[in-house]
């Protein structure tokens, strides 16, 4: 970029035609972002340096950010202290490397919670089985005796040649069979007697 | 997850030390990183948005962000440069909702420039040199709230932030001749402000300096 300099009223007593910084040029000055470390002086700094008007607006506007800059920060920073803190928590370590131990971990853990239910599982099973069993057992002896009973009943009274309720007609001289079968109506040979 | 003032959660608890196989980024450290940039977040946060309940909140934004996408860190810039990437992108999201511009209108969180300007700093000088110092930062500091907003955040991070043109075109996402040239208008409205500022109180100090030689007399 070639530095003109142009005609401008500055600040001060200046004579009207006199050269001043184009508003670029004060305005690369003013940014400071043209000139490289170890750079030649431009020719607008040359200006500013033989000029007393642009030097001294230059210095003031600098001046005057300055202030601003500090200011601006003094505030925010104060109003930063006038808040609360920020805590950032404890953090808790995960390391990829801890995976397998993790997972061993758990393993443990699950069969500790296992373990005693199968000793439990170990102890009570053989009692109960045997108490089954013999439990089982005792009601199907009950029940095949009382079924064994039940039929030879039934059996000797179908193989009887006179049935039970019949009894008392097979033999009517027998006393002791009217007499265990007597009505409370009396029959017709009590009442001839 | 950690809770900040407002009740808003900030980090998770359940942070990383990444393991030889992910990628270790700066942000691991998070306390350090907040602990570092906060302030330096903060203040471009409240000279954008001139709110402080806003800046404080974007920039607890700002850093849920960036630990969230520090996997995406590559380190082409500095974590700066990406920090105030992050806040300024929130601040353009931020204050294009109606809702802040209403609050805005309405809150009492808005900063004052007066305000501002009450915290120069107290160098050498007389009263009424400190006085016109804060004059004078008063009146850049309303003529920066009335530039358009690319020029202010240009001027903002090259003259608050104190960044270099590169790092905030990297910021802006803009060529660099464009932030040039929005810091070149930025500039000559402020300088034209001030000037005027410069000539008034050279007056008045002369008027002054004339008064105290009369009473003398």
């Amino acid at each position: 970029m070639t530095p003109q300099l142009t005609t401008q009223h500055g600040i001060g007593d200046n004579a009207p035609g006199e050269q001043h910084l184009t508003g670029e040029q004060f305005c690369e000055l003013m940014a400071g972002y043209t000139k490289a470390a170890g750079a030649e002086s431009t020719p607008a700094e040359a200006h500013v340096k033989a000029c007393e008007q642009c030097s001294a607006e230059l210095a003031s506007l600098r001046e005057a950010v300055t202030l601003f800059r500090e200011a601006s920060s003094a505030y925010a920073d104060e109003e930063l202290r006038s808040r609360p803190r920020w805590e950032i928590p404890a953090r808790r370590v995960f390391t990829h490397r801890l995976v397998p131990a993790y997972w061993v971990a758990a393993a443990a853990m699950f069969l500790t919670a296992l373990l005693p239910l199968q000793v439990l599982r170990r102890h009570s099973v053989a009692p109960l089985a045997t108490v089954a069993t013999s439990t089982t057992d005792g009601v199907a002896d009950r029940s095949a005796q009382s079924d064994e009973a039940l039929l030879e009943d039934v059996n000797s009274e179908i193989s009887a040649s006179v049935p039970t309720s019949m009894q008392a007609l097979a033999d009517p001289s027998n006393d002791e069979t009217v007499a265990d079968n007597e009505s409370p109506v009396p029959t017709s040979n009590q009442r001839k007697d | 997850m950690h809770m900040g003032h407002e009740g808003i959660e900030m980090f998770p608890s359940t942070s990383l030390s990444l393991g030889s196989e992910a990628r270790a980024t700066p942000l691991d450290d998070l306390e350090s990183v907040v602990a570092l940039y906060q302030p330096r977040v903060f203040r471009f946060l409240l000279a954008t948005l001139r709110d402080r309940d806003s800046a404080e909140t974007l920039t607890q934004e700002t850093f849920l962000r960036a630990w969230s996408a520090r996997e995406s860190f590559r380190g082409d810039c500095s974590l700066a440069t990406w920090l105030i990437r992050i806040a300024l992108n929130l601040a353009r999201d931020h204050t294009r909702t109606g809702r802040f511009r209403f609050w805005k209108r309405v809150s009492g969180n808005a900063v004052d420039v007066a305000e501002v300007a009450s915290m120069v700093p107290t160098h050498e000088g007389s009263a009424e040199e400190h006085l016109i110092a804060q004059q004078q930062v008063a009146q850049i500091g309303k003529t920066v709230a009335g530039l358009s907003s690319r020029q202010r955040t240009v001027f903002l991070l090259r003259f608050l932030d104190e960044m270099e043109i590169p790092e905030i075109a990297t910021v802006m996402g803009l060529p660099l001749g464009t932030v040039k040239s929005h810091l070149y208008r930025a500039l000559a409205v402020v300088r034209a402000q001030h000037e005027s500022a410069f000539n008034n109180s050279t007056a008045r100090r002369a008027t002054t300096r004339n008064a105290t030689t009369k009473e003398t007399q």
